[in-house]
């Protein structure tokens, strides 16, 4: 019988047994982890058809788990890129110390994942919303340098912040509706005061918005996504920053519905998300770091994904789900390539490594998948959420918004280009002439990946089918599609059958044509065999063009980042690094003080919970 | 397979093949108007076939590897697949081709493929000027990219379509052409489109004395040769599009050929009298007066 706390204890236990597997048996960690994902991650799938509710009474709280069609959704998300993540990181972690700890908190924070999809109830969905938190900080800080604690501290101090906003509002709910349960409490929600109905709702969104980098919440993701471990990297980025995506996905549709002001709170996170995007995209045409790079992308895409959740319409929360699945894939893809070439060169920065292509080449084929699916061109996946994203977009009316999205997405070009030029093409160095393409066990999750942006890009019905099912849940939305064929709102349609095959057959035509035209003639030459006006370039010249890529870029955009980093963000980031300066006595760095706050923090709510909040536990 | 389905067949054919001839022959005009400006005599208006054709039979071919080997063909990809999308006449069954399965929206994206394919071949030979002529080309289209897609959100949200074919269909009358419905949205389109054809003052992705043609500097032979031939087709798709969108498009060929001609010599007469603009100084000159006229455009259809 699969049943949810079935999954929750095959992760949880799991994760305990590949920290053990890890003390007796050589690489024993990493095979449990990965059969334990595989086995997990079929029972998610295998789920839904089970259906059925699991009920858990502590005391005057009840726990309630069930798969929705929303959470099914999320959670085979989780599974699959969860898997991936594990089997990719088999071969990247090997030989690294404390695998235990890492496969235990992978594992812990895949099974929170899970818990918090399932969960219908507030409470086990703030228990695993702390387990997720905890289990990805320890594993944001498993380098153990310096600069890895900087990051994990960061993160958690946000997440802290975040994760109080949500307990508050919890406790506010259960407050005026005396219930923790899900369903009782959205019932019940347009009947609470306009006030309450404000605090719940801006201390969830704001919650979540911290897990989904929301600007000005996203201050913690650059720096915990570059520390992280890259096959983690892909899950954090892939999947758990979407935890965010799904709790705002409940909070505007389940609670914000309700309300009076509910096209404030859409418009009010619709512009969010657009000014997320467009800025994230600047930051990431001026990083110089591929995984700080891909971290400002991730923050960006997520930007794109609120504002179709705020658009409200079929179309536009279609468009919002699909790229979380897509998003899903594609910044997984491009995460393990760059710790692909991290783990082959010892460096993710694009001044250092150049002209990989020939020494990795499915690396870059990933890569290029990646940020052809990034890029929104079709027939890839991504395409077909950019262009029902604008739909959306026109449909609603949002005349400037839809600009600010367009400029985003082109200035996304910027940065694709130079993450891939940088890594792996330009010039062929010596120093790189040792490397290696990675393992089959890190190819074949990266390979899956780019056959599965391939496939729902050419076949976005197989994907749309769940997520039309997900959008039954918030609401009654109804949108068409076919296998082939998605229509917006205006009528409008696209036919990925006709668009991939004219690609596919003008494409093949080409590439035969340039390959059997004078194929004895044709020949490939050195990156040092180039036109330089006469000068012929010695064997050691460096001829790289790498370092400030983006400068004319750079240049044109200068005032709009003056004057938004300078008189905003490092104002508001100097006022808060002097306040973590004071929170660096409350946050130590040591897990030992958390749990201590956690356990003082449960004390002062049973103690005082009736004179506080006028609830008796 | 009946009548139609053979027209349409013709159609794919013949289409590409106009575009080529007409493209290419463009090009040798320019050339000649160019030199007479300059005060030459210039070559004849045929010499780009001959150079195109020259190029196809060159016999040895060099490239640094795979990427490059293929980026003319992502190039020919786009500007193909780019020409299908988009009704060539109106109301003729053979021109049409796939312009019904397709929109603006993924016309925007499919151009792009073709650049970004080039883009990746050009990064592969390795030379610093091919990659700063495409960080300054991928920079650039951020510039004119604002303009353009505000004038076409102007008109998608006046006419509440994204369909090409529907656009054509409104404007059935002279005085219906869109350049007369929304001229701020022709302004800041004509103005973005001086961006996108690479002509002076913004021609800083292939500036030949600067970064000795940039992108293109490591291709020769074969690769060239495509290039060159999807580039002709690509101008006369952007010609056809702009045609369609705010010309009211054409019934027939000769009308076509006017057409586009006339609106290729607004990039072509500006690029000759002008100098070339710094980088920074292109992509923000698109910031302003053309977005203003832009936004201008959308402020009246939504007022």
């Amino acid at each position: 019988m699969i049943s949810v706390p079935v999954i929750l204890s095959v992760m949880f236990l799991g994760g305990v047994l590949a920290w053990l597997a890890n003390r007796f048996v050589p690489k024993g960690a990493s095979w449990t982890a990965a059969i334990i994902a595989a086995f997990a991650g079929y029972l998610v799938f295998a789920l839904p058809s089970c259906g059925g509710e699991y009920t858990l009474a502590l005391g005057s709280i009840t726990l309630v788990w069930k798969s929705t069609n929303y959470s099914a959704l999320f959670a085979m998300l989780v599974a699959v890129l969860g898997f991936l993540g594990i089997l990719y990181s088999m071969d990247f972690m090997a030989g690294k110390k404390n695998l235990g700890y890492y496969y235990m908190n992978f594992l812990f924070a895949l099974g929170a994942m899970l818990g918090i999809v399932y969960s219908q109830d507030l409470v086990s969905l703030f228990f695993f919303w702390e387990v997720m938190t905890w289990s990805s900080f320890m594993l944001v800080i498993y380098s153990g340098e310096e600069k890895s604690h900087k990051a994990g501290i960061k993160y958690f101090a946000y997440s802290a912040i975040g994760a109080y906003l949500i307990l508050s509002a919890i406790v506010i709910l259960y407050a005026q509706s005396n219930s923790f349960l899900l369903s009782e409490n959205v019932k019940m929600f347009s009947g609470m005061s306009l006030g309450t109905q404000i605090m719940v709702i801006s201390f969830l969104a704001l919650g979540f918005g911290v897990k989904s980098a929301m600007m000005p919440l996203h201050v913690w993701a650059p720096e915990a996504y570059k520390e992280s471990p890259s096959g983690f990297t892909a899950v954090f980025s892939g999947a758990l920053s979407k935890m965010g995506i799904f709790g705002l996905g409940l909070v505007v549709f389940k609670f914000a519905a309700n309300t009076e002001f509910f096209v404030y709170v859409r418009e009010t996170l619709a512009w969010l998300g657009g000014l997320t995007a467009m800025l994230a995209t600047f930051y990431a045409v001026i990083q110089s770091d591929a995984k700080k790079l891909l971290a400002y992308s991730s923050i960006g895409q997520l930007g794109y994904i609120i504002v179709g959740l705020a658009l409200g319409t079929p179309l536009g929360i279609m468009a919002a789900l699909f790229l979380t699945i897509m998003h899903g894939a594609f910044k997984a893809m491009l995460f393990m390539s760059a710790g692909a070439v991290y783990m082959r060169t010892g460096t993710t920065s694009l001044d250092d490594v150049s002209g990989l292509i020939t020494k990795m080449p499915l690396t870059f084929l990933t890569a290029l998948f990646g940020i052809i699916s990034v890029a929104g061109i079709p027939p890839l996946g991504g395409f077909i959420s950019k262009w029902m994203l604008y739909q959306a977009l026109l449909e609603t009316n949002h005349y400037f918004l839809i600009i600010v999205i367009f400029i985003a997405s082109t200035a996304a070009f910027l940065y694709l280009y130079r993450f891939i030029f940088s890594l792996f093409l330009g010039q062929r160095e010596k120093e790189f002439e040792h490397v290696k393409e990675v393992p089959w066990s890190m190819l074949v999750p990266m390979m899956l990946l780019t056959l599965f942006v391939l496939v729902a890009g050419v076949f976005p019905g197989l994907v749309l089918d769940p997520i039309g099912k997900a959008m039954g849940y918030l609401g009654n939305f109804k949108a068409s599609w076919e296998p082939q064929v998605v229509f917006s709102a205006w009528g409008e349609k696209i036919n990925m059958q006709v668009i991939a095959g004219t690609i596919g057959t003008i494409f093949i035509l080409g590439a035969l044509f340039i390959g059997f035209k004078n194929r004895k003639a044709t020949r490939v030459v050195s990156t040092k065999d180039i036109h330089t006006a006469g000068e012929i370039p010695t064997e050691n010249e460096n001829l790289t063009y790498a370092v400030n890529f983006n400068q004319p870029f750079e240049r044109a955009i200068a005032p709009i980042l003056k004057w938004s980093v300078d008189k905003l963000f490092n104002l508001l980031g100097e006022n808060l690094e002097s306040t973590f300066e004071y929170l660096r006595y409350v946050y130590t760095g040591n897990g030992q003080t958390y749990a201590m706050y956690v356990i003082l923090m449960v004390v002062i709510l049973i103690l005082f919970s009736g004179s506080i909040f006028g609830i008796h536990l | 397979m009946d009548s139609s389905t053979w027209l349409k067949i013709l159609g794919y054919i013949i289409t590409p093949i106009t575009a080529f001839v007409v493209g290419v022959t463009y090009g040798g005009i320019v050339r000649v108007i160019t030199a007479r400006v300059q005060n030459r005599f210039g070559p004849p208006i045929t010499q780009n076939f001959w150079d195109i054709i020259k190029l196809y039979s060159k016999k040895t071919a060099v490239h640094h590897g795979l990427m490059q080997h293929w980026g003319p063909v992502f190039a020919i990809t786009a500007s193909v697949t780019s020409l299908f999308f988009i009704p060539v006449l109106k109301d003729s069954p053979l021109w049409l081709n796939n312009s019904f399965n397709g929109d603006i929206i993924f016309l925007l994206y499919m151009m792009v493929f073709g650049s970004l394919g080039m883009a990746l071949g050009a990064g592969q030979t390795g030379n610093p000027n091919s990659a700063i002529g495409v960080a300054r080309g991928l920079a650039l289209m951020v510039g004119y990219e604002v303009p353009f897609v505000l004038a076409l959100v102007a008109i998608m949200i006046q006419f509440k379509t994204t369909s090409i074919a529907e656009l054509m269909a409104v404007q059935d009358g002279f005085s219906n052409w869109l350049i007369f419905q929304s001229p701020f949205a022709f302004i800041a389109a004509i103005l973005a489109f001086l961006g996108m054809m690479h002509y002076a003052p913004f021609d800083v992705t292939f500036a030949p004395a600067e970064i000795a043609s940039g992108p293109a500097s490591e291709f020769g032979g074969k690769y060239l040769a495509l290039m060159q031939t999807s580039g002709s087709i690509f101008t006369f798709a952007k010609l056809v599009l702009f045609t369609d969108i705010f010309l009211g498009g054409a019934g027939d060929l000769v009308t076509l050929i006017v057409k586009t001609f006339l609106l290729y010599m607004i990039p072509v007469l500006t690029g000759i009298v002008n100098p070339r603009y710094r980088t920074e100084q292109a992509i923000t000159f698109f910031w302003k007066w053309p977005t203003v006229f832009g936004i201008i455009a959308i402020l009246i259809v939504v007022l």
